[in-house]
């Protein structure tokens, strides 16, 4: 037993600990490092080197001749342009293949980079639609050439494009008739200026285009964010009705799915880093601010907070009862042989939720089962991690209902309880008992597993410092923030624990 | 066996009961008669069937073959509601399996409560009464872990006679206890006999079961091979089974 005096001292040094790593962190952050050298100054460099591109853009599928010709060409994927822009700024890769609009966005936030006044390609912007759609790609087009024609399209792109930007806004007609219904828009909002968040909205050229073109088709526009790999399959799944994401029409792309006309043109450029640039470093207040204050961008941490608690609350609830029920019908089973076809069906749950990722659960719940209606993304996350965490409590459930001792039921039975009696009143109890540490560690699993949410689009904690850190620029400070969020979260639920679990051992004290 | 009893007295009747685990031959066809009243000590070598036929006679281990008559009525009968029964039967195990999450009270209330047998006042004022007769009123409001082993035995006693049983089953009910509390459960049990309680008493205690029992069945090889009245069954054993356990035991 330790003293209480012992336990202070030791929940002090945790504290300590914790506060110790978060300011070395802190002084990581607010300290200059060395930019490495740059190697490619023109498209024949590219060759040899380590590319980094954003997954399944036309930057990724055009450089992917190079992974096979030879020269130890290495291709790196990253969810977002953002994440290459950061790789490339700690040298890990040595240039971003990434459309110009963005790549001029990115510029200006980080002076240590340039863009080479080489193109790498240049390329047409257009509306994906699910294949056979016709009906809604002769709207769309007809839409367009109306919008091309007078002058919208272009005073949209000027207002995020060239000196006169944010002179032109678009806003939508008014009196426009909405009875056609909803026209769902999937997109990746880390392509500025195309689609990115903005006071914790998404806008951007492509974001005023669609809004143009459902004023003209009498349509509602709704936008769902997410990784854009998945927009193709959000689109012809009909999860989205377009995809409008700064998208270039290829071959490959074109076996999945139709593309309207193109509305924008733009090219893909080579991002590497400046050497003669001067760095200006900012401070940790400077940082702090940019990464929280100015924008109310810490809304996005609460916003995420929110929703992963949400989440893990429900799911957690969801998990302990079919954890329960699933525990039950099993020691039942094994006890009396009975519910055999009940039993059977349980296996079957058992080794298949606990046998793949919780990933891959979560995207197909949204995906295939839910794919094409339109569902409310939390509802999705919680039926996925409580369908996933009660495979996880049922064994825990059931590993305590067999840890206790079979005198236990035979006392109870011979008494005259029933099976169900017994299993209420006398097993059971004991059961939870034993298993609340083991119950305890599958509900913080489970909190952090919930930072996947984000594969969805859904944003949780963990996709709420990404936003910031794809509108800052700044990787640090987000990420430390979240974790922090986590971390405190995780202590408070095992102390919540540790109280509950020593005042049912008082009771027996034993 | 008493010439007096009559046949409405039978409580208990064992016909051509049987008991196989996989080949394994524990219990072959077992035939007695238990009379209301009657106090019966099981004596046996370790491993020939006598918790296996004590077990039998609640379903707590379901008989291969064989019938158990309780006031006439078959209860190997899938039909017969057997917690309905078992209501009337009551057991006490060598390892007293108290519920450690209950008090004490709780242990003893539970059942009566829980199947409406008592109101909750009812079934509280009846378990004080039982603790003080087993001489531990004042540990009502304890867990079983505070007690030692003669006093949970006690209390597990006490918890199946709140059930007001007609016939009680006791498994080697002091064989796990220390030596020093061996005398306090024994003299409980005889008082429930000497109170008329009907019991099946197996035992390892000799000069307990010579005192105290109506009858001693002698168990080897899953068969009853002797049975008499204690002073014959001790003084004049006639199989040589028995005769060869008692010169060990004795
Ligand atoms: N569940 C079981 N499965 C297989 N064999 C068992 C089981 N229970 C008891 N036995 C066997 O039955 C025999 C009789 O056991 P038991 O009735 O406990 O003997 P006793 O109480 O006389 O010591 C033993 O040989 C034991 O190994
Ligand atoms: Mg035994």
């Amino acid at each position: 037993m330790q003293t209480k005096r012992q336990k202070n001292i030791y929940g002090f040094f945790r504290i300590f600990a914790v506060l110790f790593c978060v300011c070395t962190c802190m002084l990581l952050s607010s300290c200059q490092k060395k930019l490495a050298e740059n190697k490619v100054f023109g498209v024949d460099d590219l060759s040899g080197s380590v590319i980094g591109v954003q997954l399944g853009t036309t930057g990724d599928i055009l450089v992917s001749d190079y992974e096979e010709d030879g020269s130890d060409t290495t291709i790196e994927r990253f969810n977002k342009g953002n994440d290459a822009i950061q790789a490339l700024k700690q040298g890990k890769i040595d240039a971003v293949i990434i459309d110009a609009q963005p790549a001029n966005a990115f510029i200006q936030a980080n002076p240590e980079l340039m863009i080479l006044e080489e193109e790498f390609v240049k390329e047409d912007y257009a509306i994906s639609i699910a294949k056979g759609n016709t009906e809604l790609t002769a709207s769309i087009n007809k839409a367009l050439s109306s919008l091309k024609a007078d002058g919208t399209i272009d005073s949209i792109i000027n207002n995020y494009i060239g000196e006169n930007a944010g002179k032109s806004p678009y806003t939508s007609p008014s009196g426009v008739n909405r009875s056609n219904g909803n026209l769902i828009m999937a997109t990746n909002a880390y392509f500025k200026p195309y689609e990115y968040y903005e006071n914790g909205k998404i806008v951007g050229i492509d974001v005023d285009i669609a809004t143009a073109i459902a004023d003209y088709l009498g349509m509602n526009l709704k936008i769902e964010d997410m990784e854009f790999d998945s927009i193709i399959t959000a689109v012809s799944s009909g999860k989205a009705d377009i995809g409008v994401a700064g998208m270039t029409v290829t071959a490959d792309r074109l076996k999945n799915i139709d593309f309207s006309d193109p509305y924008t043109t733009s090219s893909q450029v080579i991002v590497v880093r400046n050497n003669e640039a001067v760095q200006s470093g900012s401070n940790f207040v400077e940082k702090f601010t940019n990464d929280f204050i100015t924008d109310n961008r810490y809304q996005y941490i609460l916003t995420g907070l929110k929703n992963t608690l949400i989440i893990a609350f429900f799911a957690a609830i969801m998990g302990i009862v079919i954890g329960f029920l699933v525990a039950v019908i099993r020691s039942s089973h094994d006890k009396t042989g009975n519910m055999k076809i009940l039993n059977a069906i349980c296996s079957v749950y058992l080794t298949i939720i606990r046998g793949t990722p919780a990933m891959v659960q979560l995207l197909i719940i949204y995906y295939i089962i839910f794919g094409s209606m339109n569902v409310n993304k939390i509802l999705v996350a919680v039926l996925s991690f409580g369908i996933n965490s009660g495979a996880y409590v049922a064994e825990i459930f059931r590993s305590g209902i067999m840890s206790i001792d079979n005198g236990q039921f035979e006392a109870a039975r011979s008494l005259g309880l029933t099976y169900n009696q017994t299993m209420i009143s006398v097993i059971l109890p004991q059961a939870f008992k034993n298993v609340l540490p083991a119950l305890a560690n599958e509900f913080i699993v489970l909190l952090k597993e919930t930072s996947i949410s984000g594969y969805i689009g859904l944003t949780d904690l963990t996709r709420g410092g990404d936003i910031i850190r794809s509108i800052t620029y700044d990787a640090m400070l987000p990420l430390i923030g979240v974790a922090l969020i986590y971390l405190i979260l995780v202590m408070i639920l095992s102390t919540l624990v540790k109280k509950l679990e020593r005042r049912l051992r008082s009771n027996e004290r034993n | 066996m008493s010439e007096t009893n009559n046949m409405s007295d039978i409580l208990l009747e064992v016909k051509g009961l049987r008991k196989v685990y996989d080949k394994h031959v524990v219990l072959d066809n077992i035939n007695t008669t238990v009379h209301k009243g009657e106090v019966i000590a099981i004596i046996g070598p370790s491993g020939c069937g006598k918790s296996t036929f004590l077990r039998s006679l609640n379903m707590l281990e379901i008989p291969t073959a064989g019938q158990v008559l309780f006031h006439g009525t078959d209860i190997t009968d899938k039909s017969v509601n057997i917690n309905e029964i078992r209501e009337k039967i009551g057991m006490v195990f060598q390892h007293f399996n108290l519920f450690p999450n209950m008090t004490i009270r709780d242990n003893i209330c539970l059942a009566p409560v829980k199947l409406k047998l008592m109101s909750r006042e009812d079934a509280v004022k009846k378990a004080d009464e039982l603790l003080a007769r087993v001489g531990l009123k004042d540990k009502a409001d304890t867990y079983p872990a505070m007690l030692s082993g003669g006093q949970k035995q006690r209390v597990a006693i006490a918890r199946a006679m709140a059930m007001n049983p007609e016939i009680m089953l006791f498994d080697e009910p002091t064989s796990a206890l220390d030596p020093e509390m061996v005398g306090e459960v024994l003299t409980i049990i005889k008082e429930l006999a000497d109170s008329g309680m009907t019991m099946l008493i197996v035992t390892h205690e000799m000069g307990f079961a010579k005192e105290v029992a109506s009858r001693c069945m002698f168990f080897s090889d899953g068969m009853i091979t002797e049975e008499n009245e204690p002073k014959a069954f001790f003084e004049n054993p006639q199989s040589p089974r028995l005769k060869e356990f008692l010169s060990k035991v004795l």
